[in-house]
């Protein structure tokens, strides 16, 4: 047994053993991407990076054998810098989109390429479910919203964009929505919400989910604020915002309409209610009376959190700054009830984190086949008549047109992890045109996009390991090595027993399942 | 291609069926086919146990091995970095219009010639350097590879005689000794050897032609040396063949009247006829009293090259007669610990570059209790600017095989190997056959000289790839491995070759270890500095008017060697810094010319020993060049495996780039600095980690070079993106620029003073070097 220290604490572990695995047993987690416990070591991320601090001296956790009165730490700010910079590198040379751009352009964070998916194999009530997780209103806001989301989508570079919006109407008007994600069981706690348009709602939607007792007030008879009152009938079946706010009202938020709040009601529902979000559209004489920072033109919020100078008052929507876009103030909304979940929780207020996300330029003209292979050749498909929703029909035809930009892995690559969590920058280090993206389909069950691959090698250890005929091997060397099959064989050839194994190893999004979890 | 199967397995049957087998089997079908076809491959693959995966992955990684045949002839041009500092890229480009190659094509239209980079060609002297299959041409400039091209389609069509030399039994008047080093050959040595035989069998000569070794002038090959028995010896420089026959009558007479006569004849018919422009043979003789002979050689103190020039390479019982093997009889008698105490005792460190005490190093080894134990002889030198090793292998193969013969008498191992670079073919021509030998002659193999002690080598012939001279990724590629190097520890000395403890020397290092058993520790370690003992063999070349292979005490100064042994700066240009270590050692300023060459104070300036190269650089060489020519270098050869190689060597070379071609951006230097820190702080092996020096050097130093280039000036005028070239008053209108201007960026007008298109120039110098009115300026 070799007895070593580890961020301070002893731990005696066997001979032979890495430093990775006495830190792991000490309870330190280390990162590391071309680590496999499958295979033998390989040594090359170089994100295992540790300090042994007897000699000074960094070294890679996964391969460096335990001696005796070794003394590592595994975090500080050389060993940070050092895992950002090597992250930074990686990033400089891989080329994909994590969230696709549609997603990222969308102020309310929907996830736009699951709900194409599904609503493109006709799964109409689980499509509205996605879209629901951020936007609470789909039948209005797929009338009024602008679409930012259209303006980014990728398929617009090879002819028109998806329609997405269209499509997003679709889900809120033909989709099931009973029990899509129950409410929790009332926890107690009480925020009081004051305004009703789009950003009300919908801080107190999820607010009611998340489990509080989530009331709002409106000075108006009818709740839908600008929705209800500025937006003209034939633009806005009111019946449809009805019938959504009814689903907000089942939900179990509570509407106290007619209820004008003056500074001294203000005082009392922040001394009563746990929290408050004012959501009150415009900046009134009367609304900057009530106590927030403010300037003439909008109340003060932190930017991450919409907590204003109260620390439990929350504001979002047009009230903090007018931009007069439904669907932003519904984001703020839903970010705003995130905030006061943390704060009532006793966590620390960050807000809704923004995870780190891999993005490249447009695409190149030798790209469009390659995204293509995932989607169909069609023109945009646009309702005959102007005005007019989708059939059924036609919603599967506009939603296959969809390019499946974000990553198989959205949720499991470790590049994406460390590099939230390193702050890295994937810009840093570009210099060059980047390379063109390449996807390969051939395989029943694996997709491999080689631009995504950190050369680490797990894949080519895991099919030698279990002994693949051809496997897949390392071609050339240096900044242009990269993995592929040998002589230029299929993928369907080179995975007959490992397929499902290696993509599940892979670290990145290089190689992944085809299948689509609900992600 | 159609691949015989039949042909496949005889080569296989050769090579082996293991896994290890696999660089030697590709070596051999691509000797066979000229590239490596599919189906040989496929076959290998089917009928012994190397996987598609290992045979792809391994011969996709070594730069040796084509997937795509090449053309009738291959021309490599050498961008090794004396042939840098002279402009071999303009060269390498010339060729590219010459043979009309297109984007990403390396073969031209009709399948003739293939064009390819070469990291060395060893001739730095003879800089730039370009060779044709075996055929070499030096002092190639971007004007002449028209000429180039058709001298060697010339040659093609000549056919060659051959002369027969006649001896008349052991009665010799006298001795001929001809330098048939790589170098020497590549200046025409061959040609001259030729011509030397012809003369001796037409006039019936009792001459013994003695082929020797590297001499180290390499500044003034072709050298030839004559020595007549009873008298003075004479040395000839530069000699061309046309010259040899008066050379040769100066000394010898023919052995009758008659032949003297038609001898005669034949001389003034041949001047007539010929056109050679002869001046008399007092032009070619070095007298070695002369001060120039006597400053190159009389600071150099010979160890790892006694006897050079002297000595035939392959002739065993020469090497015996001149003291050879002593050391090893010596060895036999001590018991392995007191040889490792006498290496210890003469403070020798390993000559690779690192610098490890060799001493230590064997008795790690010696002290392991697995057996087998291995040893390897480091021969894959791969520095672009230096050919110590290879000369060395090729002139002193006895003395090598001797050093690993004490060293594995002192560590216990029981087998070895030489690991030599795959572009070194004469070494391993020559190093196989002094194996051969010396296992004649009971050297090598079992009971060496009746004591009991066996040993026996093999030759490993490197595939292309500058790692795999990291003893960890040379132990994979013996290992028939990809050239990956792994963490360290485990040493080598622990667990090396397959697992066993391993000592891997270089060959320097090894050419040195008979001297010292022989003439004892204290010998050795009286000469050099407190922590660098004895002499260090450097490839000295660049900008200097006198270079070539030298052996120095350690701690001589940078100004001894470039001003007495080097003869000072040539052209009468500025010393501006040397380049030591190359891709892993650094740029040392002219004002630091006083420090002494240890590896200590090398260090101290950012610099390394490295493997000796040499390069002097004068104010004419731009240092952000020079650091993005290394980097260039380094960012090829890194084998991918770690990120702060693969990419960052990339990132470094990309932001070198932009300062070379005017595309700064804001924080580039700064980012650069990072990467450099990074990249040697982060690398998993040697080759990542000293990749930064030349750059982190130049920066030291030169650092108002890189600002300038940020803005977009090139204060040496070399970066072509940053430059223009114009005619100045000096013009006389001869048209000659405009001739042979390859971009038709100089109009035709005669007894006008010229003027270039700054668009279409192309920077590619032609002008500048066909103006014989020095009328391009260039600013």
């Amino acid at each position: 047994m070799v007895s070593i220290k580890i961020n301070g604490k002893t731990v005696e572990v066997e001979q032979g053993t890495t430093v990775l695995k006495a830190a792991e047993k000490a309870g330190f987690t280390v990162p590391a991407m071309c680590h496999n416990d499958d295979v033998e070591q390989f040594t090359s991320c170089m994100i295992c990076i540790v300090k042994e601090i007897s000699q000074n001296r960094l070294i890679p956790s996964c391969s460096v054998e335990v001696t005796d009165g070794m003394n590592v730490v595994t975090e500080d700010g050389e060993i940070a810098e050092a895992r950002k910079m090597a992250l930074e590198l990686l990033l400089s040379d891989h080329v994909g989109d994590c969230e696709a751009p549609c997603r990222l352009a969308c102020p309310a964070h929907m996830n736009i390429p699951l709900m194409n998916r599904l609503l493109a194999e006709g799964k109409t009530d689980e499509a509205l479910k996605v879209v629901r997780n951020d936007i609470v209103l789909p039948s209005v806001l797929g009338r009024i919203c602008p679409a930012p989301c259209e303006n980014a989508c990728r398929r617009k570079t090879i002819n028109d964009a998806v329609s997405i919006c269209l499509l997003k109407r679709f889900a809120g008007d033909e989709g099931q929505i009973t029990a899509s994600q129950p409410s929790l069981p009332l926890n107690g706690k009480r925020v009081a919400v004051i305004g009703c348009g789009p950003a009300g709602l919908s801080a107190a939607y999820y607010l009611r989910l998340k489990g509080y007792r989530s009331v709002i007030l409106d000075r108006n008879e009818i709740p839908g604020g600008t929705l209800h009152y500025s937006i003209p009938d034939d633009r806005l079946d009111k019946a449809l915002l009805e019938r959504e706010i009814l689903f907000i009202r089942d939900a179990g938020v509570e509407f106290r309409l007619n209820t004008e709040v003056k500074a001294h009601g203000f005082s009392s529902l922040v001394k009563e209610y746990d929290a408050v979000v004012i959501a009150t559209g415009d900046i009134t004489e009367e609304v900057s009376s009530w106590g927030p920072d403010h300037n003439d033109k909008q109340l003060l919020v932190d930017r991450n959190t919409f907590q204003t100078s109260l620390p439990n008052v929350f504001a979002a929507g047009n009230v903090t700054r007018s931009a007069r876009l439904a669907i932003r103030s519904l984001g703020q909304g839903k970010e705003a009830a995130f905030s006061i979940n943390q704060l009532l929780n006793g966590r620390p207020l960050t807000g809704e984190s923004r995870p780190f996300n891999s993005r490249f330029g447009k695409l190149m003209q030798e790209e469009f086949a390659e995204y293509l292979k995932e989607s169909t050749a069609e023109k945009r498909l646009l309702p005959e008549q102007e005005g007019a929703s989708f059939t059924k029909d036609e919603v599967r035809k506009e939603a296959a047109r969809c390019l499946h930009c974000d990553c198989r892995k959205l949720n499991d690559c470790r590049l994406r992890d460390y590099s939230g969590m390193y702050h890295a920058s994937q810009k840093r280090f570009i210099y060059q045109e980047r390379k063109p993206v390449k996807k390969y389909f051939q395989h029943d069950i694996v997709v491999y996009e080689p631009e995504k691959c950190i050369k680490c090698g797990i894949c080519v250890r895991l099919t030698a390991k279990y002994q693949e005929k051809l496997g897949l091997t390392f071609i050339g060397r240096g900044f242009d090595v990269r993995i592929g099959v040998p002589f230029n064989e299929l993928l369907e050839k080179s995975l007959v027993k490992t397929a499902r194994l290696v993509a599940e190893a892979c670290p990145t999004g290089a190689l992944s399942l085809k299948e689509h979890k609900n992600n | 291609m159609i691949v015989n199967i039949n042909d496949i397995d005889q080569i296989i049957d050769l090579k082996g069926r293991g896994k290890t087998a696999v660089i030697p089997l590709l070596q051999a079908i691509q000797a066979r086919y000229n590239f490596l076809p599919e189906e040989a491959l496929k076959r290998v693959c089917d009928t012994t146990d190397i996987t598609a995966s290992e045979i792809i992955g391994v011969a996709s990684f070594y730069h040796q091995f084509r997937f795509e045949p090449a053309g009738k002839h291959v021309i490599r041009v050498c961008v090794g970095t004396a042939c840098h500092v002279k402009g071999s890229l303009l060269v390498y480009d010339s060729f590219r219009r010459e043979l009309k190659l297109g984007k990403e094509r390396h073969t031209d239209e009709a399948g003739d010639f293939t064009l390819e980079k070469v990291s060395c060609l060893g001739c730095c002297t003879l800089a730039p350097v370009v060779q044709i299959d075996r055929v070499t041409y030096g002092h190639v400039s971007s004007d002449k590879v028209d000429q180039v091209v058709h001298d060697f389609q010339r040659r093609g069509r000549k056919s060659q005689k051959k002369a027969v030399v006649r001896m008349n039994g052991d009665k010799t008047d006298g001795e001929i000794r001809i330098g048939l080093g790589s170098c020497c050959v590549a200046s025409g040595s061959e040609e001259v050897r030729k011509a030397i035989e012809e003369t001796v069998s037409l006039h019936h000569l009792n001459v013994k032609i003695k082929h020797v070794g590297c001499v180290g002038m390499c500044h003034q090959v072709p050298l030839m040396e004559v020595v007549p028995v009873n008298k003075d010896a004479s040395l000839y420089a530069k000699v061309k063949p046309e010259d040899v026959k008066s050379i040769i009558h100066r000394h010898f007479k023919p052995d009758n009247l008659l032949q003297r006569i038609r001898l005669k004849l034949f001389d003034s018919l041949e001047s007539v006829q010929s056109d050679t422009n002869w001046s008399g043979i007092e032009r070619y003789s070095l007298d070695m009293r002369e001060k120039h002979v006597s400053q190159f050689l009389g600071n150099q103190i010979p160890i790892a090259t006694e006897y050079r020039g002297v000595i035939n390479p392959l002739d065993i019982e020469e090497y015996i007669s001149k003291r050879g093997f002593l050391g090893l009889k010596k060895a036999l008698k001590l018991t392995p610990s007191q040889v490792i105490e006498e290496i210890k005792e003469s403070g020798i460190r390993g000559r690779g570059g690192a610098g490890f005490p060799t001493g230590d190093k064997w008795e790690t080894v010696a002290r392991q209790e697995v057996h087998p134990k291995y040893l390897i002889c480091n021969g894959d030198e791969g520095d672009p600017g230096a050919f110590m090793d290879r000369m060395l292998l090729e002139s002193y193969p006895y003395r090598i095989i001797e050093g690993m013969l004490i060293a594995a008498y002192a560590t216990g191992a029981d087998s070895g190997y030489f690991y030599i670079r795959a572009e070194y073919p004469l070494a391993v021509t020559r190093m196989r056959e002094a194996i051969r030998m010396s296992e004649e002659h009971g050297f090598l193999g079992k009971n060496i000289l009746n004591t009991g002690f066996s040993f026996e080598v093999n030759i490993y012939e490197g595939a292309g790839a500058f790692v795999c001279g990291e003893e960890t990724a040379l132990i994979a590629s013996i290992e028939g491995k990809r050239g990956f190097p792994r963490l360290r520890p485990p040493y080598p000395a622990q667990k090396g070759l397959w697992d066993k403890p391993t000592l891997v020397n270089n060959a320097e290092t090894y050419a040195q270890v008979a001297y010292i058993i022989r003439e004892g520790s204290r010998k050795f370690s009286s000469i050099g500095t407190e922590n660098s003992r004895g002499t260090k063999v450097f490839a000295l070349a660049g900008k200097i008017n006198r270079g070539g292979l030298i052996e120095v005490p350690m701690g001589i100064t940078i100004r001894k060697v470039v001003e007495d042994i080097g003869g000072g700066i040539a052209e009468g240009r500025k010393f501006k810094a040397v380049q030591i270590g190359g891709p892993s050692g650094g740029c040392i300023p002219h004002w630091l010319a006083d420090t002494p060459i240890d590896f200590h104070s090398l260090h101290e300036l950012g610099a390394m020993m490295g493997s000796g190269g040499m390069v002097v650089l004068d104010e004419t060489d731009c240092m952000v060049d020079m650091a993005r020519y290394f980097l260039s270098f380094t960012q090829n050869e890194s084998c991918g495996k770690c990120t702060f190689c693969r990419i960052g060597t990339r990132k470094m070379l990309d932001i070198l780039d932009r300062l070379c071609t005017g595309k700064t951006g804001a924080n580039d230097l700064e980012e650069l600095e990072k990467l450099a820190e990074w990249t040697k702080k982060g690398s998993l092996c040697g080759l990542g980690r000293t990749a930064p020096n030349p750059v982190l050097s130049t920066l030291a130093y030169f650092r108002e070079e890189y600002e300038a280039h940020a803005r977009g000036v090139c204060p040496a005028t070399r970066c072509r993106d940053l430059i223009t070239y114009s005619v100045n008053d000096n013009c006389i209108g001869c048209t000659l620029c405009s001739q042979r201007c390859p971009a038709d960026a100089i109009a035709f007008t005669p007894h006008v003073k010229h003027e270039i298109q700054t668009d279409k120039c192309i920077r590619c110098n032609t002008c500048r070097q066909v103006c014989p009115a020095d009328a391009i300026t260039v600013k």
